[in-house]
This record gives C-alpha cells, structure tokens and sequence, in this order.
C-alpha cells in the first residue's frame, strides 16, 4: 500500500463510487466517507424554487421538500429507467454532488472508479461514462459486487451476493475478472420487500393511511427473517388520528418473499462452478448490500445451504461503504499506466 | 480497511484482475485492447452455409416434401416428432406435433384483420447464452433488443387498450420454438420481433423489416439463418414450415404491417441521422415469424456493425426514439393510415 500511495501524491484524488439505486456512497482517498439517498429533485415552478430556494437538491432533503419537486430516482430496477434526459440528468447531478462530498482541492485531479449494478453496466455503460466524465479526469466502471469482493481481498473462491434495491447481484471470484457467466442478477431486492409489505399492510388495514415512503421506513427498521421475540408496531394514521398497528408478520412475510429466488441462484451458482472449488466457495461467501441488514438473513442462507454440504455466510461490517471502499481501493491499485485522461 | 500482507501469488492475481478491469474499460469505450476475443467460430459459418443451400434447394424447388434431402438427418428428426397426434390430418401430411400446432385452428379473420388487437407480443431477438451479434465495443445484441422491447412495451402499455407481452423479461435463453409458442398460447394478435442488423463487410447502418415469405436473396436466407438458430424444430417439421406459405392472408397483413414499420423506423430515423439507409420490405423464412398464426414481422432496426450507431445504441435516448418509432409503425398499421407516420411527440431532443 505504501508504494500506491506514494503513486497517488502527484496531486491525484482517487474516489470510488457505489452508484446505488437506493443510496450512493463516496470513499475518497483523503479519508472522506459520504453517502446521499439516490434521489435528485429540482423545484416543480418558480413558487417551490423560491421555497426550497436551491436548483438541485439530494437525498434525505429532496425527500422531505418531495411535494414541491420533480423527483426522480435514476437507477430503478437497476438500469437507468425511462425519462431518459432526465434520469441521465440526475445520474450527472448525484455523481456531481458526491464528488463535491469529497472535497477535491480545486488543483487536485480525480481519479474515480465507479460501481454499478450489474445490469445497468450492460446497457448503459456508455451513459454512465457521459455522466461521470465531465467531473473526473480519468474513470473505469465496475459492477458492484466486483467492487465489494475486490475490497475484502476476496479474489479467489468466493461468492458475494450483493442485496441492493433495485437487484441481488450475484458474483463468483475465481481469480480473475468475472465474466458474464460469473455473474447474476436477480430482480427481487430491497424494492421488491417494499411492494410486497405495502400490498400486505393494505390488505390488513385497508383503512390505514400510509405511503410507499412509510413503508420503506419499516422495512429499514424492523427486516427480519425467521424468528424474533421482540414485537414490531408502528404508528400509522387513521383519518388522521395515530393509531398503533402491529405489523410483524407483514415485515416477516415480505422479507421472506425474497428467499426462494435467492437460495435458487445462489446453489445454482454454485452447481455450476468447477466441483473442486465448490467447497471453497461455499466456505466464503459474502453477504453485502442493505439487504445484508435483514436480521437473520445470514442464518436463514447458511441453514438453506446447509444440505450442500458445511459452508459459512458472512456479512459486510459496513455495507453502506464496502462498494465504494472497493472501487477506491482498486483505484489506488491501479497502475498509473492504466488510467487514460478522458 | 485492514491490509494483510498480499502474497506473491495474489498480488499476480491482483495484476491480472486489475489489468482486466482496464481492458474492459477500454472496450467500453470503444479503443480495443491488444487481446481480443475471437471472431464467430468457423463452426457457425459452416452452419450458415449448410443451412441457406438446403433452404435455397427447399425454396427452389417448390416441392418440399418430397425432396430426398439428407435422409440420416430427416430420420432422426422425424423420431422427434412420432409422438402421436390427436388431431386428424386432413392432408396427406405426416402428422407431427408441429402440424397440429402450426396449423390446428384457422385464425378467425376478424383478428387477422387486425381489427379487433388486443394483444401484441414483443420479441426481443436472441438473448441469455445466444447473444446474437456484438458490436466492437463489446455491445451485445440481445441487451440492446431487450431494453428496446421494454421501452416499447411501456409506450403501448400507456394507450390502456391492448394487452402488451413480452417473449422473455431477463437476459434469459429462450429458443425460437418456445418464442412462437409463447405467442399462440397467450393468443396474441400481432407479434414484433426487434433484431440488429450486422454487415461486416459495410460499415453502413441501415433498417429493415421482414416478413415471412421465400427469399431468392442469397443475403437474405444467411441472416435467416442466423436468426433461426436454435429453432429447436426438427427438419422434418421446418418442410411443413415452410409449406405453410400458403396462409396468404396472414402474408398480406403481415406485408402490410412490415411497410408500416419500416415506413416510420426509417422515416424518423433519417431525421436523427440522415447516414441510414432504406433497405425496404423484404420477405424471409424467419421460423419465429412463420410458426406465428397473426401477422408478425421481424425489425433489423439499427445495425450494430456501424461504429456510430453503436455508439447510439448504447445511450438511452436513442433506443427510446427506436422505441417510439416501433410504436408509431404498430398504431399506424392498427390504424390502418389514420395517423401520420410522423411519430407523436415527436421532440428535437436527441
């Protein structure tokens, strides 16, 4: 590591990028850690500029004004969605604002490797390209689970199974880069939990009044899978007057809707892998994304898999920044040769 | 981040991870890195070659079902297809499978012509293990058909009227035989099957649309060829196939409803980018557009062989143009002229 970051004193600022669906988080090599909501909102008129009083805003911020703003998400399901200029718009707009999270000096060049799901690298690999060029000087695009794998070392013999929002993607490491056939995406993920636990709870309380927002709140507090002692009720209005509602067995059931596809592709994957290998990989796979934050998820997996023989799932210590940490630290061990000004 | 001290054997794998991240990159890009992959195996061309001079013999000839041709083959392929067949056949036509699928109950003509759609089926070319054609920066065929198949199936989906589907949803495998059958079982009215276009030797873009139907066109009956691989149908059941031709009816919707794509896909292309070229209405023996019992046609919208259209192709503005363009060729054949070829919303934005 010495000797890289002796490379990268020449005035470089290295950054990698987890582009989410859900949240996009910045490491930067001058120790920044910053991560924002995937969601980009501008002012509906001239009235909500004048009360939200900025052009753009982000995140957390661009939720709470959502009502007076055009707001978009860019990577649903994982791939830029419809609305094109406008989503590619927002993706320039999040890339930009994280990259100012950084705090480059103003002389400083950036270097930036950028993680994406799966899937959108396939298609929009080039727009995503267009949208990160114009803020570094030189950049490379990696899928997501690459970029977590590469992060914790585990460049051999290992499966990480990256749980976002918008996909579960999959990823074999055998010692090379992972090739098409290395890597899966399943489309049930953190977003599929959300529809799933909203139909739910509007089929129990059909009088209750709650949003998609309100749910994705539960889920993110309360996910769980298998058993808890503990009971789970939330605060929900009814004509507008609060009411406690237990909503246990939705969060339960919901969470659970994502485990048949999972476990499938999962052994399928590693069915299909050189049978040598196959108790190595089993020994490391690694669970990362948000969904990695499902309470019991690593169990569920390790006992799904139990039948195929012993194996060990682990977790993410910090499954908001391991892709990010990922792409800079492949950006820091990337021979300087190898990094073409754009 | 904790570091242990990296072995000399990873840090060989860390070089070659590292160095492969750094071609792929490039091929993104579009600059090809020193290493490439190989061109389509021989293997594939000698497939085309066996293929299009059968089916040109088949098609010359006329007379399809007596022809001697491969017998060793013909036996192995009618041992596929000896699975016996409830429904009587009328003609002295060997009863297989595929007969009674292909041709079990007419079409009634209401639907066939066109003026009760409700459902239309999109079929996005290729996909899974069969990638179909690849661009030099690597971009695949069966990525580009599927995004574009999904933006179209949006854009319909918003008149509320007709019931769109979708051969498959993922990057999945799905032989063509599953695709036809997927088409008749969920009874769709018309089917649209989105391809790309390669021409190694031009480096020219241009549009097409097919529709099913004998071609004399040596170039013609190779693209089939590529297309019909991994059909699945037995020799045997491609002569019925092929004697199916008959169905003149569902040829001339089809005719009509393929002038109606092309006439909007090439049209609003010219627009965009006045470098493509008109290569018309043609007929082909597509065996997804035949084994279909309502019109279907088969676009080559764009052209993958092309550095600049690649290059299009890979941003999402111009696949949604694609997109639109596909739809306004559906609602003007459902229309049958009522709407201008211009596409609606048709905006300068590029």
């Amino acid at each position: 590591m010495k000797q890289k970051e002796a490379q990268g004193e020449g005035n470089i600022l290295f950054v990698g990028i987890d582009l989410g669906t859900s949240r996009s988080s910045i490491s930067a090599s001058n120790n920044t850690r910053e991560w924002i909501e995937s969601y980009v909102g501008w002012p509906k008129d001239f009235i909500s500029l004048q009360v939200v009083g900025k052009p753009v805003l982000f995140g957390a911020e661009a939720l709470k004004n959502r009502l007076s703003l055009d707001l978009c998400r860019p990577l649903e399901h994982g791939v830029i969605k419809e609305g094109i200029e406008k989503s590619e718009e927002a993706v320039k707009e999040i890339i930009k604002h994280l990259i100012e999270l950084a705090k480059p000096q103003p002389e400083q060049k950036i270097y930036a490797v950028v993680g994406v799901p799966a899937d959108t690298l396939k298609v929009n690999k080039l727009a995503i390209r267009k949208a990160v060029s114009e803020f570094a000087h030189s950049l490379m695009v990696v899928s997501e689970p690459f970029a977590v794998a590469y992060g914790m070392n585990l460049l051999n013999n290992s499966l990480v199974i990256d749980i976002g929002a918008g996909t579960t993607d999959l990823c074999i490491m055998h010692g090379t880069i992972p090739s098409e056939e290395d890597q899966k995406t399943i489309l049930t993920a953190g977003d599929y939990i959300d529809e799933q636990l909203y139909s739910y709870l509007t089929e129990k309380y059909p009088n209750s009044k709650f949003n998609k927002n309100m749910v994705r709140q539960f889920k993110e507090q309360y996910s769980f899978v298998r058993e808890i002692s503990e009971d789970i009720r939330v605060e929900i209005p009814v004509d507008g007057k609060p009411v406690m509602h237990d909503i246990k067995n939705e969060v339960k059931r919901a969470c659970e809707s994502i485990l048949p596809a999972l476990v499938e592709t999962t052994t399928e994957m590693i069915a299909r892998f050189d049978p040598e290998f196959q108790v190595k990989i089993k020994n490391n796979i690694v669970l990362a994304g948000g969904g990695s934050l499902i309470r019991g998820l690593r169990e569920y997996l390790q006992n799904a898999l139990k039948e195929y023989g012993p194996c060990n799932v682990t977790c993410v210590e910090d499954p908001l920044f391991s892709g990010s940490n990922g792409a800079l630290k492949l950006a820091q061990d990337m021979p300087a040769k190898y990094w073409e000004p754009l | 981040m904790l570091f242990m001290i990296p072995k000399k054997r990873e840090l060989k794998v860390r070089k070659a991870i590292l160095r492969g991240v750094y071609e792929d990159n490039l091929r993104i890009i579009g600059k090809n890195p020193v290493i490439l992959a190989g061109r389509a195996p021989v293997f594939f061309k000698k497939m085309f070659l066996f293929f299009s001079i059968t089916l040109l013999s088949i098609l010359v000839n006329g007379n399809y079902l007596k022809l001697p041709l491969f017998p060793e083959k013909q036996t192995t392929a009618s041992l596929i297809t000896q699975r016996p067949s409830s429904l009587p056949a009328e003609k002295p036509v060997k009863p297989s499978d595929y007969a009674a699928f292909l041709g079990g109950k007419e079409m009634p003509l209401s639907r066939m012509f066109g003026l009760e759609v409700k459902t239309i089926m999109i079929d996005p070319g290729h996909g899974g293990s069969d990638s179909g054609t690849t661009g030099t920066m690597g971009t695949k065929e069966k990525d580009i058909t599927l995004d574009i198949a999904k933006k179209l199936r949006e854009r319909l989906r918003k008149y509320g009227r007709y019931n769109i589907l979708i051969t498959r949803e993922q990057d999945t495998t799905l032989p063509l035989n599953q695709r036809v059958e997927l088409a008749r079982s969920s009874r769709a009215d018309l089917f649209i099957s989105i391809h790309l276009n390669y021409l190694p030797s031009k480096p020219i873009n241009i549009i097409e649309t097919y529709y099913f139907g004998p071609s004399a066109d040596d170039k013609t009956l190779r693209l089939a060829e590529q297309e019909n691989a991994g059909s699945h149908y037995g020799l045997s059941d491609f002569k019925e196939i092929i004697g199916k031709i008959g169905e003149t009816l569902k040829l001339q919707e089809s005719k009509e409803f393929a002038a109606s794509i092309q006439k909007n896909l090439f049209l609003n292309s010219k627009k965009q980018n006045a470098n493509v070229y008109n290569f018309g209405v043609k007929r082909a023996p597509f065996i997804v557009l035949l084994g279909v019992d309502v019109p279907a046609v088969l676009a080559e919208v764009s052209c993958l062989s092309n550095r600049e259209e690649e290059i299009e192709l890979n941003t999402e503005s111009h696949r949604e143009n694609i997109a639109r363009y596909l739809e306004a060729g559906i609602l003007d054949y459902l229309n049958k002229g009522e709407v201008s070829y211009e596409a609606k919303r048709s905006s300068g934005r590029r």
